[in-house]
């Protein structure tokens, strides 16, 4: 499980890496919103999966809208002249540090 | 069943996590080693001040370019005037002048003072110095300095004590009076008979004059001013 992550996780940053797609400076910033939300999916996903309540329909479902949703609102943000993405980062940070919390609990329990 | 399908959703959104987390690695790495201003509000008023000085820089260069054309018109007048400028100040004396010339070097009665014998009658006063001087013009110099003193129409030459002041500056003996102008005349002109350059020596002074072809004079260094003369007739030099 961990091994398949971290391997999948290393061949994206492969492809990434190797990809000669630069994004605009200007999308940078909902990129990296994204990104937040996709950890907080991605984590959500394992401890899920920890508690034997994992749902693929609502981890897949949640990873690319909770990633479109948190770009887009950093984008009507910055249309609105508030800086909304403050408020994605501060959730999503929150929410993965939470989730980081639950599985290490699990694994301290299982081992 | 439910694990599988786990594993692969898992495995494909860690992937596309993967892909999405190298292009922001790399977005964020030129963005900081190309350290663009990130407000695009700076950016544009840099845009805004950038184009203005184009439009200042752009008008500068048709002025300039009128003046460049109105100045190659006039050339032949700007040689002109560059010439008789520095007639003028040859003339004047602020410019230091070089030629051929005389180096005439005088100092005082060597002898011992008598008793009773005025010290004045052995050393070089001002009225040497002047008649000299004056000597000089009249055979025909262009320029002369006294211990590196231009003489220029203002100049004086006045004794101050065991000193003299030329120019207001001090000097003292020996007293080298260079000149530039034709050798020969100069020469013959000081050594002339009864002249007070040979009443100088029959009374002892120590003089030697010798012809160069090269006399170095330098340029009047001190301030000129006119507090009450204006010129008289304005522009008509200029036409």
């Amino acid at each position: 499980m961990w091994l398949l992550i971290i391997f999948c996780l290393l061949i994206g940053l492969a492809i990434g890496f190797q990809m000669p797609v630069l994004l605009p400076l200007i999308y940078a910033k909902y990129l990296s919103i994204a990104i937040l939300a996709a950890l907080d999916s991605v984590f959500g996903g394992i401890r899920g999966y920890m508690e034997d309540g994992f749902d693929t329909t609502i981890f897949v479902s949640g990873f690319i809208v909770n990633a479109l949703l948190a770009a887009g609102l950093a984008y009507i943000g910055d249309k609105l002249g508030v800086e909304l993405y403050l408020a994605a980062v501060i959730v999503f940070g929150v929410r993965i540090f939470q989730n980081l919390a639950i599985i290490r609990r699990y694994l301290v329990k299982k081992y | 069943m439910q694990s599988k399908s786990a594993k692969i959703s898992i495995a494909i959104v860690s992937l596309i996590l993967g892909i999405m987390l190298a292009v922001q690695f790399k977005t964020t790495a030129s963005n900081n080693a190309t350290q663009i201003p990130a407000r695009v509000e700076d950016v544009a008023q840099q845009l805004n001040s950038a184009t203005q000085e184009r439009d200042a820089l752009a008008e500068e260069v048709v002025s300039l370019q009128a003046k460049l054309s109105n100045v190659r018109k006039n050339d032949e007048a700007m040689a002109d005037l560059e010439e008789e400028l520095q007639k003028t100040r040859m003339a004047a004396g602020t410019t230091a002048a070089e030629g051929p010339g005389i180096i005439l070097t005088v100092n005082d009665i060597p002898r011992k003072i008598q008793p009773g014998e005025d010290p004045n009658d052995t050393i070089v006063h001002d009225s040497d110095l002047n008649t000299l001087v004056n000597d000089l013009k009249s055979s025909g110099a262009e320029a002369i300095s006294v211990n590196d003193q231009r003489i220029i129409a203002m100049s004086e030459i006045r004794c101050a004590s065991t000193l003299m002041l030329i120019n207001t500056r001090r000097v003292g003996p020996p007293f080298v009076i260079k000149a530039t102008g034709n050798p020969d005349m100069l020469e013959s002109g000081m050594n002339i008979n009864g002249g007070w350059l040979s009443i100088m020596k029959q009374w002892g002074y120590q003089i030697s004059m010798q012809k160069s072809e090269k006399v170095q004079i330098p340029a009047y260094n001190g301030p000129i001013r006119f507090e009450y003369s204006v010129p008289a007739e304005k522009g008509e030099k200029a036409e």
